[in-house]
């Protein structure tokens, strides 16, 4: 068995009791797949949040594994090694900022 | 220690850690499941020693309670000691308090379960000793669960005294224990079971208050005012019965508190029953999973009010009203930065409960409801719409949410993105695939309309329970006369533009269809241009666009007492989506069509590039009725009197994409149980009043 840890973005650590890495066993040569299945089942509710229902990731989440984005590095068979840092990100943070700096204003 | 194994319990990984040592998620490689596993820190034992510990952790194991969690096994490896206990999924109660946002509903059925708890535990001698927010779990479906018992370890007088005595900042392992403490323990007496209930009382004031009720930056200071301060009153919000309930557990002296925990429980039961919005439905009808939003006012939502569900693309808003309509208070935004395209509220069956999906670019659609108005929502772990795998579709966003017939109270619907059908039977617990539509030979020709494919207006026909009405965009009207299990497509009559057959069997992009219960077999629709009314449910469709400035469209709506009145706001064209000539107007007939009339006093009529999207217009079916209805821009207008002049009640909101109004009818619902006149003495905050916010 091989250590990988997972680096988890703000908006999913509700569901990793707040913290911003979980650290999981996986096989040793495992791809990230198999250690996605690992993480999911360490804490549930991620993945329905990283993968669509046909398990494909979420177009505008991105995973690097050691950095690299893996959308150019086999996907999610891409391989995993000891200690590897996986880093779950959302891929553009779409302007809550509207909603945040408005105003509400009433007429009676 | 991940990915080790002790004794067969495989670590998997590590959950928390605390005072006393660190938990992991192990596996238990001999009964196939997994569990919860404190590996107890080395100083922990030194204390107290190893003996005495086993001792009381095989006592506390005895424990089998819903409301405890249970111990399975207390084992020893080298050095190493662990207890193996029940693996529990949730949030910590310490947690849930931080946020400020748990209902004194909540609070008093969440306190009645630990009250249980320690009931069960005391009459056979053990006590829990260091009961705490932080040892208290609420589990997806709201169960309470009590961690710990009998493992916490017992203070040496001469420890005590070093606390009390202290001046210096408290220290880490005592600053989530010291404020629990009781006056008797403070000085020295032994913990007993009436000090659990006086820490039961620490933590009932917390929940209610939002505070601790002693307080101090030293150890002193702490033990200060829990030897002799009383308590700070306790705020408005806080029920009278419950404010009771936690005085009496902080009293003083032990002789003056109640005697027994299942005295406590009693009288927050009784409670529970006093109070008008939660008893119904039970945490068992909950969601897997609860989220408080945090640092938000919320509606105090009385029984007559009306409620106005104000999706937009960046989250929802709710405003309640009394039924005259005049003020409204304003609560939101809810899940901000998602987009919310549906809502609803099911008042069905005893229910009060808003339904909302959420969409999030980076992280899905979910389908969330809540049962007190907005304060605590489902957060599921796991999504309940869903296409099934071997479709190889996934959902891209919920764009209609439909209550079954009132005789099917625990009927619901969902219309999606890509184009297809969610049903759930179960008020709203599992959702399935409506196949006969999603498996229609037709459907892999359905084109996918500016805004995309899927299918977004739902109309069970109140007549006859088999029959429903669908609208996709860009696929057309479909019916089906068997409770979905074959689909035919509606569409004779009804012009397409974008093809080169302009009356093709299907791929119209229809925009919304209405009808009236009292007339079920005639329907208005809303083309993407076009205007059309059928009078044979749909079998064919005739024109009814004369003497409106444009037949393109979105928003369509029945009026709530009059079959022959229908509601529409023309947009000037596909290319153009605003309102004509800068002038927004609601449109009505009074004649099923023969013609219509602009409304149009209260609203701009000057530069008013508006756009009201499809489910952006409700009533509230009151008499007269109110008309509501949100633009584009973020405006939300109003009429008290059917449409003959509007107000602007909001401005400035994101994008709105649906508007629903809802009567609240708490008293005499039909299967609810008897329920308190509301005007029972419950005081609860009030949220920032319109009225008396910002003005411009």
């Amino acid at each position: 068995m091989i250590e990988v840890v997972f680096n988890i973005p703000g908006p999913l650590r509700e569901f990793t009791e707040n913290r911003s890495s979980v650290r999981v066993d996986v096989k040793d040569g495992a791809n990230l797949r198999e250690a996605l299945l690992v993480l999911f089942a360490a804490c549930p509710g991620l993945r329905d949040r990283v993968l669509t229902e046909s398990a494909e990731i979420r177009r505008h989440v991105n995973i690097f594994v050691a950095n690299e984005d893996i959308r150019y590095t086999g996907g999610l068979a891409t391989a995993v090694r000891a200690g590897a840092e996986i880093s779950i990100v959302p891929a553009i943070s779409g302007g809550i900022t509207q909603c945040q700096g408005m105003v509400l204003r009433s007429y009676h | 220690m991940i990915g080790q194994t002790l004794d067969h319990y495989r670590i998997v990984a590590q959950l928390g850690e605390g005072g006393m040592g660190v938990v992991y998620r192990a596996r238990d490689e001999v009964l196939n499941r997994d569990v919860a596993l404190k590996l107890l820190a080395h100083g922990a034992l030194d204390k107290v020693g190893s003996g005495h510990l086993l001792r009381e952790a095989q006592t506390a194991s005895s424990l089998s309670h819903p409301n405890i969690c249970t111990i399975h096994q207390v084992g020893q490896t080298g050095d190493d000691f662990y207890v193996v206990m029940e693996l529990i999924e949730g949030r910590l109660l310490s947690d849930l308090l931080t946020t400020t946002g748990l209902s004194m509903e909540i609070v008093t059925r969440y306190g009645a379960q630990i009250a249980d708890a320690l009931a069960h535990a005391h009459d056979r001698g053990i006590v829990h000793r260091d009961l705490k927010g932080s040892n208290v779990m609420v589990t997806a479906e709201g169960r309470v669960k009590v961690l710990d018992f009998g493992l916490a370890t017992r203070m040496e007088r001469e420890e005590i005294s070093e606390i009390t005595l202290s001046y210096d900042t408290l220290e880490s392992k005592l600053v989530g224990t010291l404020p629990y403490m009781s006056p008797e323990v403070l000085r020295g007496h032994k913990a007993d079971h009436l000090s659990d209930l006086w820490a039961l009382g620490v933590l009932l004031y917390e929940a209610g208050a939002g505070r601790l009720p002693f307080r101090g930056n030293t150890g002193f200071e702490v033990t200060s005012a829990i030897l002799s301060e009383p308590p700070p009153p306790l705020p408005p919000s806080v029920p009278h019965g419950l404010a009771a309930v936690i005085q009496r557990c902080l009293m003083k002296e032990p002789a003056e508190r109640y005697q027994r925990a299942s005295e406590v429980r009693a009288a927050l039961e009784a409670l529970q029953g006093a109070v008008l919005q939660s008893r119904h439905p039970s945490e068992e009808t909950r969601g897997p999973r609860t989220l408080v939003l945090r640092g938000m006012e919320h509606l105090t939502v009385k029984n007559r009010d009306v409620l106005l569900l104000v999706g937009t693309n960046k989250g929802a808003f709710l405003l309640r009203s009394s039924r005259d309509r005049t003020k409204w208070d304003v609560a939101g935004p809810y899940f901000h930065g998602q987009g919310v395209y549906a809502m609803g509220y099911d008042g069905r069956n005893g229910r009060h409960r808003l339904w909302v999906s959420t969409n999030s670019l980076m992280w899905g659609t979910f389908l969330r409801s809540s049962d007190d108005f907005g304060r605590i929502w489902t957060n599921p772990l796991e999504a309940s719409i869903r296409f099934p795998i071997e479709s190889g579709a996934a959902l891209k966003n919920i764009w209609q949410f439909c209550l079954g017939r009132a005789d099917e109270p625990d009927l619901l619907y969902c219309g999606v993105e890509p184009a297809a059908l969610f049903e759930s039977r179960d008020a709203g617990e599992s959702w399935s695939l409506i196949r006969g539509l999603y498996d229609h030979p037709q459907r892999p020709r359905w084109m996918p309309s500016n805004g995309g494919l899927f299918l977004h207006t739902i109309v069970p026909d109140p007549g006859k329970k088999e029959r429903m009405y669908v609208a996709v965009s860009a696929g057309g009207v479909y019916r089906t006369e068997d409770s979905g299990s074959t689909w035919q497509a509606r569409n004779n009559g009804i012009r397409v533009v974008f093809m080169p057959e302009k009356y093709p069997e299907f791929g119209q992009c229809v925009h919304k269809i209405v009808l009236h219960e009292s007339r079920p077999q005639r329907l208005f629709l809303q083309n993407h241009w076009g205007l059309y009314r059928s009078d044979n449910r749909g079998d064919s469709w005739q024109d009814i666009a004369r003497g409106v400035p444009s037949d393109f469209g979105f928003a369509m709506l029945m009026h709530p007492h009059d079959a022959d009145c229908v509601f529409i706001l023309p947009v000037e064209s596909d290319e153009f989506r605003c309102t004509p000539e800068g002038r927004l107007r609601v449109y009505r007939t009074r004649n099923a069509g023969g013609s219509w009339e602009s409304l149009e006093r209260g609203l701009p009529q000057k530069g008013a590039y508006e756009t009201v999207l499809r489910d952006a217009f409700s009533t509230d079916s009151l008499d007269p009725a109110g008309l509501y209805f949100g633009t584009r821009s973020g405006k939300l207008f109003q009429s008290r009197d059917e449409g003959k002049s509007w107000k602007k009640i909001l401005e400035g909101l994101p994008q709105i994409v649906c508007v629903k109004a809802a009567l609240i009818q708490i008293d005499g619902a039909p299967g609810s149980r008897p329920k308190p006149k509301p005007t029972a003495k419950r005081k609860t905050p009030r949220t920032k009043s319109v009225r008396r916010g910002k003005r411009r």
